[in-house]
């Protein structure tokens, strides 16, 4: 027996028991809109890991990766419509065939974009990319079929996909499985391949890597997934329309794979649930009389400017600064209390302008515009993504935890 | 079944307002061009997708909105107090719109790109997309926007529609559409004469209903004389202000390829543009080059806002510069990014492909031809239109 099968079958059954016991979690203690923004999560994890395949690993830059994830949902969208009521498969079933079924639609359509790939490279690839992004959801938009019954299905305005299946534990099952594909292709033959694609394209034809068959397939690989996660986002939403595909989707997914690090895969899962909670989190806030929370145009600008302080200061300290690594940690600490009072200070000074003082804002508005703003500030802070190129591994866990073990155990 | 949807296809064009839709593509094209060349020189020098010249464009439309309400235009004054709008009311928008865009391309040169420009090109382009969701969502707290505000539409003084006969008609067929007319006026005449006899005007005599369907007979025969002498001419209708785009976009795209090409900055630039690195060794003072790209390819944007919110009158919100901006880009692309002469050809063809998709009756579509265009263009000249696509030397 090999030794690395003990370690994979314990991580397998880790991953199936994980998901089994966040099912019973999620179902036992969480509200049903606590249970869909778990779901969701996964969804975009999966997207994350998914687009890495092809954006971090393959190295090929696609920037329209809702597409795919909308071309699953549609695929599980209209044959939900037409042949639930018909089919043999109910529930659960349903919908695994049909997470097989958005896979290949999508998978074909990851081959019909990575095609262009073989000949565009770089920026122009990039703009393909989300050509075609745009192009499927104008054509789902301008699609309405009507039935002999006389209703309309699709459109701009959106379909309800019925049943309503939402199995918190398959989705994150499914999203483990990306993981897993990703990770194990990464250290497979043709993992190197691709990371060799990305390296240098020309080099890894001269050692004789088929550059052309290797891209197409991290295209349909990853494709696959986003159908996927499309078909989930269907069943478990009930409800798809071309608005919950927009462009800025593919931003946010290719945002959570930059910030990942080169190629990292826990860094896209970190980046992916932080990005998405994040943003919900502070679309939850509320005041304590239960009403909007709102900040004076004085606060505002008082932490404002104190970010801008501290991403200055930060940035002279990581560039500028010579000194022993202590006195560096503590420059950090203390820009980060330091921007923490000046904050406060600079509100409570503005406060008696009245113009400032005046205008207020609600949080849940400002979510968005903190999300872009920490966008900005992690590039000019840590361009290399925060995780660098650290990378979860049982390895790195027993090292962490000060276990030695005997090196040749590991896989 | 295929060939009939053809054929009923080419019977529902209209192909007499073909010219018209040719010429009034082209004037989109423009505004297209103007902001595909801010792309393509932000490209050229840094090799960088500049996702926020799309905000700055929407910046520029509300710089446009507020100095026109400055001047009196405002939504609440009722229609006859507005003041009169002259060419220098509009110089004066169009002005102030290139230099708040100007100021803000540079303000985002400074603090986001630069700072990036060692990394790695994806991290300045996350950036980028940073910056274009922080303008439009910044934008969506402080800028009005409920509901959308647009333009006055009396700000433009060029509101008359000119048309142009490109090829007459032959002259009998003039000449019969001249006496279907008569026939059709005095039998009118005849038939209107007659109804004041007539007792009940629903059930008319013999004589009154001869009349009638002679009337009826000789309307259709104005309509088909009309028809004919109709598809025979060729006519070209615009806006007055739609041409007042193109003129102004000629003459910034002129001054912009005589500062290119004929001043020292110009010749900078260009060196800049093919090799970075190589320039800065020769003395170029290369973060100066870049400022000033940005200015010039912000204020392109200013004065393509100023001109689509005044002349166009279409409402203004944080989101206006989205798609304009994509568009824009993609024709940059389709015309060779980098490449200034592609960038116009490129907003042309894109202008002119748009306007035919929803002639021929596909409006549907017509977001997305952009995209087609530029696909099947690529996949056969892959650096576009008339950018060089280098052989790759190892």
């Amino acid at each position: 027996m090999h030794k690395a099968v003990p370690i994979r079958a314990a991580s397998i059954v880790l991953g199936l028991l994980g998901c089994w016991g966040l099912d019973l979690l999620c179902r036992a203690f969480l509200r049903d809109s606590e249970q869909r923004l778990v779901v969701l999560a996964g969804l975009y994890v999966t997207l994350a890991v998914s687009l890495n395949l092809i954006n971090g690993i393959a190295g090929q830059f696609s920037i329209g990766h809702a597409a795919f994830y909308q071309i699953g949902a549609y695929t599980a969208g209209y044959l939900a419509f037409f042949f639930y009521l018909q089919s043999p498969l109910q529930g659960v079933g349903w919908l695994l065939a049909m997470l097989a079924l958005g896979m290949a639609t999508a998978a074909l359509a990851g081959l019909v974009v990575g095609l262009p790939s073989l000949r565009l490279r770089g920026d122009y690839l990039a703009i393909v990319t989300l050509g075609f992004g745009e192009i499927i959801r104008i054509v789902v938009q301008a699609i309405d079929l009507t039935t002999p019954a006389g209703e309309q299905v699709g459109g701009a305005l959106g379909m309800s996909v019925e049943p309503r299946i939402r199995i918190v534990g398959l989705v994150w099952l499914f999203a483990l499985a990306a993981i897993a594909v990703s990770r194990n292709l990464c250290k497979s033959s043709h993992g190197l391949a691709l990371l060799s694609i990305r390296e240098d394209e020309i080099a890894s034809a001269a050692m004789g890597v088929q550059v052309a068959k290797m891209k197409v397939a991290a295209f349909m690989i990853g494709s696959a997934f986003a159908g996927g996660a499309g078909v989930l986002l269907a069943h478990s939403e009930s409800f798809i329309s071309p608005s919950m595909f927009p462009m800025d989707l593919s931003f946010i997914v290719l945002t959570m794979v930059v910030l990942r690090g080169s190629g990292a895969i826990t860094g896209s899962v970190v980046a992916a649930l932080t990005l998405f909670y994040v943003p919900e989190y502070l679309r939850g806030l509320k005041a304590a009389d239960g009403t909007a929370l709102t900040v004076t145009g004085a606060t505002l600008v008082g932490w404002i400017l104190a970010v801008i302080a501290a991403v200055v200061a930060v940035r002279w300290i990581a560039y500028q600064y010579r000194g022993p690594r202590k006195t560096r940690l503590a420059g950090y600490a203390a820009t980060f209390f330091g921007a923490l009072l000046v904050g406060r200070a600079l509100g409570w000074a503005f406060s008696f302008f009245p113009a400032l003082s005046g205008a207020s804002y609600e949080v849940q508005k400002l979510r968005m515009v903190i999300f872009a703003a920490s966008l900005i500030i992690i590039m000019l802070l840590r361009p290399e993504g925060v995780l660098g190129r650290h990378e979860f591994s049982w390895d790195w866990l027993a090292r962490a935890l000060r276990i030695r073990r005997p090196r040749e155990a590991v896989g | 079944m295929a060939h009939a949807a053809g054929l009923s296809l080419l019977a529902s064009l209209d192909f007499g307002t073909l010219p018209s839709q040719v010429v009034n593509g082209v004037l989109n094209g423009a505004i297209y061009a103007l902001i595909a060349l801010g792309y393509t020189m932000v490209y050229g020098v840094l090799r960088l997708i500049n996702f926020a010249h799309g905000e700055v464009y929407m910046l520029g439309a509300y710089t446009a909105l507020f100095v026109s309400w400055a001047y009196g235009f405002r939504p609440d004054v009722p229609p006859d107090q507005l003041p009169e709008s002259t060419l220098l009311t509009l110089l004066v928008m169009m002005l102030a719109s290139m230099a708040v865009c100007a100021g803000v391309g540079v303000v985002i040169e400074r603090f986001a790109y630069r700072p990036m420009r060692n990394q790695a090109r994806i991290s300045s382009l996350i950036t980028a997309i940073g910056v274009s969701l922080l303008l439009q969502y910044g934008g969506g707290l402080f800028l009005p926007q409920n509901p959308p505000p647009t333009m006055n539409e009396r700000v433009n003084p060029y509101r008359q529609t000119l048309e142009l006969t490109l090829v007459r008609a032959p002259q009998e067929l003039t000449t019969a559409v001249e006496n279907a007319r008569q026939l059709a006026q005095r039998s009118e005449a005849a038939f209107q004469e007659r109804l004041k006899l007539e007792k009940d005007r629903f059930n008319l005599s013999p004589e009154g209903e001869r009349l009638r369907d002679a009337k009826f007979e000789a309307e259709r025969q104005l309509r088909e004389a009309e028809s004919r002498r109709n598809t025979a001419q060729v006519t070209v209708r615009v806006g007055a202000g739609r041409l007042a785009i193109l003129v102004a976009s000629l003459a910034l795209m002129f001054l912009l390829r005589q500062l290119v090409l004929f001043t020292p900055t110009g010749r900078a630039m260009r060196a800049v543009s093919q090799d970075f690195d190589s320039a800065a060794l020769m003395g170029v003072n290369v973060d100066r080059i870049v400022t000033i790209t940005f200015v010039i390819g912000s204020a392109l944007a200013g004065a393509g806002a100023m001109m689509t919110a005044t002349f166009l009158g279409t409402s203004i919100s944080p989101y206006y510069g989205v798609l304009p901006g994509v568009k824009a880009f993609v024709a940059a692309v389709l015309g060779g990014i980098g490449n200034i002469p592609g960038a116009v050809l490129g907003g042309i063809l894109m202008g002119v492909a748009e306007t035919l998709v929803i002639w021929a009756g596909y409006s549907q579509f017509a977001d997305a031809v952009a995209f087609v265009v530029l696909i099947v263009v690529l996949l056969f000249r892959p650096g576009g239109l008339l950018g060089s696509s280098a052989v790759e030397k190892v």
